[in-house]
């Protein structure tokens, strides 16, 4: 998505309000939880749906 | 943390150095009059703090060996107690009070009281043996009148330690809350 709107981290990470940790932490899929306040800015941010950015994955372990 | 807090866990961080101190007085004392008195009988008069084991010297060496080596084992194992205690307050942090080496460090001091607790109550047994056989060493009971108490403390730190373990898990899920 953020390839899609030709958006840099950096640039997400100053319109969302989140620290650039925190962002790739969510990127990389280390994150247990995730605030609906969060998650609702980065898709005001990124003009999407949470399902755009969000997907399920089996845990393999 | 507030001022008043802040002044309370200063003060029990003093006064568990001096009660180490102390601790370690008493088991250093008591190891060096033991080694003394093995040698030179006279010494078993007054091995610490008024405690006459002479005539339990005199007459059953053997026995005298095994009492004096519970009061060592029990002094040692508390002046350890309180060097875990020690270092605790060293290692605490109130900003992110939950880690693994504190947790790991409270486990210990369970463990520790607990073993204590379970030396106490054996050194009780054989005392009474000994008192059986008309040997009058009552005085030494002081070394593990509190084996009650301290089986109790292992409990409740115990608890405490899992107690802890799970604040861990909730302060990593935290940190992990994007």
């Amino acid at each position: 998505m953020m390839a899609k709107r030709k958006m840099s981290l950096n640039e997400l990470s100053e319109k969302v309000g989140l620290t650039l940790s925190n962002l790739s932490i969510l990127k990389t899929g280390k994150a247990k939880a995730i605030r609906f306040t969060t998650l609702e800015s980065i898709c005001k941010v990124l003009d999407c749906q949470p399902g755009d950015i969000l997907e399920f994955e089996l845990d393999k372990r | 943390m507030s001022k008043n807090q802040d002044f309370v866990i200063k003060a029990l961080y003093v006064v568990s150095w001096f009660i180490f101190i102390g601790l370690c007085i008493e088991s250093g004392a008591l190891i060096f009059n033991f080694t003394y008195a093995i040698v030179n009988p006279i010494a078993a008069q007054n091995i610490y703090k008024g405690l006459d084991l002479s005539v339990l010297h005199q007459k059953q060496f053997a026995h005298f060996i095994g009492l004096m080596s519970f009061i060592v084992v029990i002094s040692t194992l508390k002046a350890y107690l309180f060097y875990l205690v020690v270092k605790i307050f060293m290692k605490l942090n109130f900003v992110k009070p939950f880690s693994a080496e504190i947790a790991r460090l409270i486990e210990k001091i369970s463990l520790e009281v607990f073993s204590i607790a379970i030396v106490g109550i054996l050194a009780k047994q054989y005392t009474k043996k000994l008192v059986e056989l008309g040997y009058d060493i009552s005085f030494a009971n002081e070394y593990w009148s509190d084996t009650g108490a301290f089986l109790m403390m292992a409990a409740i730190v115990y608890v405490i330690a899992q107690i802890f373990k799970r604040g861990i898990e909730l302060q990593n899920e935290n940190d992990l809350t994007v």
